[in-house]
């Protein structure tokens, strides 16, 4: 080897680098306990179907949230959100899970209460959306978001185009279809997992300033099928109960709870997003378009003393397209379309209800942390939705305080 | 050199969070495979954990960033999606520059209304040249450490770049002289450590807090600053908007200067040498 003269200085620094160890053992972004608050609150003309809020002046998802790395081979996190519905405060608890850090080959895994990793939407919490609402099909088939007690396996490919493969398995308790039971009856036989996942998504940029993501996801809800007792399917009744089926709808709907409103055994989702900045660069200039397709099939099945004597054919759909263009730092406009053509039995027969509801958002954003955001939509339901046409009007804020979480894709 | 002679081993996969620091990897890592998760024409601040840089850091063996929390608001996400128990920790795979330096402007209570600022200090401290070598001995030591097969050609790459350093910084020093009590406006403290080191001073900032984007009741009040203040160019960083800039830049008659925020921010800066030539040539242009 050739000899090569240092400065003295050099000297010196080779060997006493290759002992030192770095000064600080942690970043503080991963040892303190991340808390944050979010609040939202909003004045509303009228109501939205399948909604959360209601007409006037209202809170949205008021929530307290704590983060932290539990040592190095756990995280975990505490999310409670405070929510007014007619007069009452309810406090929920929508996420208490951990998770492992240092499984290795890319598996990681999730327990606790959690948000389900199905569609593009539902992991992300509400106060990031840009709509006032989720989009129909989110409110009608998983009660805006869905989130349960269970345990997830992830897997992330070693590939240079984003892979992530996934199961997670649930109590299913939110998304079990109305069970008509009669007073003194025992209630159904629910199995312990009530609902299993299965999805795939995938990524990559295009260029330097667009990016994709693509996903597929499969939920399978046990008590997802609503029975029908065939001794009543057998009379095919029409007009004489239509009174009573408005009535049964309104009350589903108005009354607050997370459960889902349809259900069926199988759902499929398709789900697919592309973000554009000008040179990537987020700060200025930025497009998002997304796009979910909901399919639910086997919600109905006529039983007979207990037996499934058919499953009938039946299918609910729902979906939505999105834009959302940040045409300025500090402003971002948005226009959304979404459908759900579903079903409902009332007794001894089906309906089938249609909604569409188009939204257009106007949101100045002060900073990171503050949102202030009017939104128009326009609804429409045909005669057993219990919506007609109707324009709607809100006027929110979402705003966060302390620690900020990093945002997803 | 001995660099020449090095061993097939297998090749490290390093996650650069910043180009800079991708070029420094290069510098001391010339066999490793790097990618940069930002160009010098992204807001590092302001980056999407998208799938791409999941897939990115799935398969990293190092992850090197500034650190001080610059990249809160998408690495967190990054960490957490891609699983790699190997980058999780500045014990092992993961390495902040900023944990390297004692950084600028720390503050000991952070408040949101002051805006984006970082408690742990401003961490755009590639503009330092002697901050810079610090960072590049230490991570020398987090190289050996991941793969120790090749210490000793990670130790001759740090001896040989530390060598050509010291030598760029006296020229630098030597050119830039004539900066020196110079002053400017500015966007964001991005050149802190730029004007810290060669002795220029940022008397105005387009920003009314750091994060906000230069509003027109701000941008007013930077009228009566320059009349007093007489600085003598608006200087950009290459990400960074030139709006408000050119608004200023025409009532004031002040020239606007765009410099490269990092390796790839113009068409001279290749890699760290060319990036601090760059920026110096054309500091001194615009004050001619």
């Amino acid at each position: 080897m050739k000899m090569i003269k240092y400065p003295a200085y050099l000297a010196g620094m080779t060997t006493a680098i290759f002992f030192s160890t770095p000064l600080f053992a942690q970043s503080s972004m991963i040892s303190n306990p991340a808390i944050s608050g979010v609040l939202e609150g909003y004045y509303q003309e009228g109501e939205r179907p399948l909604s959360e809020t209601e007409k006037g002046f209202g809170l949205g998802h008021t929530e307290l949230a704590m983060s932290a790395n539990i040592d190095d081979y756990f995280f975990g996190k505490l999310t409670t959100v405070i929510e007014q519905h007619d007069g009452d405060i309810e406090v929920g608890l929508e996420e208490a899970f951990i998770q492992t850090l240092a499984l290795p080959a890319g598996f990681s895994l999730r327990a606790g209460r959690f948000l389900s990793d199905i569609g593009y939407l539902n992991n992300q919490h509400t106060h990031s959306d840009s709509f006032v609402q989720r989009p129909l099909a989110y409110r009608a088939f998983v009660g805006g978001h869905y989130f349960d007690d269970g345990l997830r396996i992830n897997y992330v490919a070693p590939t240079d185009i984003y892979w992530l493969l996934g199961v997670e398995a649930f109590t299913g308790k939110s998304l079990r279809s109305e069970a008509h039971v009669h007073e003194g009856e025992a209630l159904p036989d629910y199995k312990t997992v009530g609902a299993m996942t299965a999805y795939s998504k995938w990524g990559g940029d295009i260029g330097l300033s667009s990016s994709w993501q693509f996903g597929l996801s499969y939920l399978r809800n046990e008590a997802g099928t609503q029975m029908i007792h065939e001794e009543h399917a057998e009379h095919e009744g029409h007009e004489e109960h239509e009174a009573e089926i408005h009535e049964a709808g309104h009350d589903e709907h108005s009354g607050h709870s997370h459960n889902a409103a349809y259900t069926g055994k199988n759902t499929y989702i398709a789900d697919a997003v592309f973000k554009w900045a000008p040179e990537g660069n987020y700060k200025y200039q930025n497009l998002t378009l997304s796009a979910e397709y909901f399919l639910q099939q086997d919600l109905f099945a006529l039983e007979h003393d207990g037996h499934i004597e058919q499953t009938l054919s039946e299918q609910n759909r729902a979906w939505y397209v999105s834009g959302v263009y940040q045409f300025l730092p500090q402003w971002s406009a948005g226009v959304r379309y979404g459908q759900a053509d579903v079903w409902q039995a009332h007794g001894d027969h089906l309906h089938q209800q249609e909604f569409k509801e188009t939204d257009v958002m106007l949101a100045w954003h002060h900073s990171h942390f503050s949102t202030v955001r009017l939104q128009y939509s326009y609804q429409q339901g045909n005669q057993y939705a219990d919506i007609t046409d109707d324009h709607i009007v809100t006027l929110q804020y979402v705003m966060t305080l302390g620690a900020h979480g990093a945002h997803q894709f | 050199m001995a660099l020449a002679a090095m061993p097939a081993a297998a090749q490290l996969n390093v996650f650069s969070c910043e180009p800079e620091y991708a070029a420094l990897v290069k510098e001391l890592a010339p066999n490793a495979k790097v990618f940069s998760a930002t160009t010098a024409y992204q807001d590092p601040h302001m980056i999407q954990a998208r799938p791409s840089l999941i897939a990115k850091m799935r398969q990293a063996d190092l992850v090197v960033c500034a650190g001080a929390d610059l990249e809160i608001g998408w690495l967190p996400m990054l960490m957490m999606k891609s699983a790699n128990a190997k980058v999780r920790s500045t014990e092992q795979g993961l390495f902040y520059a900023a944990m390297q330096v004692e950084t600028l402007d720390k503050l000991d209570k952070v408040d949101a209304s002051m805006g984006d600022v970082h408690a742990l200090g401003n961490p755009h401290l590639h503009f330092d040249p002697q901050r810079l070598l610090q960072v590049a001995q230490a991570l020398t030591v987090k190289l050996s450490q991941l793969d120790p097969e090749q210490q000793a050609n990670y130790q001759a790459a740090f001896m040989d770049f530390s060598q050509r350093w010291q030598q760029a910084i006296d020229r630098w020093l030597t050119q830039a002289k004539p900066l020196q009590g110079r002053k400017v406006v500015g966007y964001h403290s991005s050149f802190r450590y730029l004007y810290n080191w060669l002795g220029i001073e940022q008397v105005a900032d387009l920003e009314p807090k750091p994060g906000l984007p230069p509003s027109s009741s701000h941008l007013a009040t930077l009228l009566a600053v320059v009349e007093q203040q007489a600085p003598t160019a608006i200087v950009l960083a290459s990400y960074q908007d030139n709006r408000g800039a050119n608004w200023l830049a025409e009532r004031t008659g002040l020239p606007v200067v765009v410099l490269p925020m990092s390796v790839g921010g113009n068409e001279q800066s290749q890699d760290l040498f060319s990036l601090y030539d760059s920026v110096i040539a054309l500091l001194l242009d615009s004050q001619s």
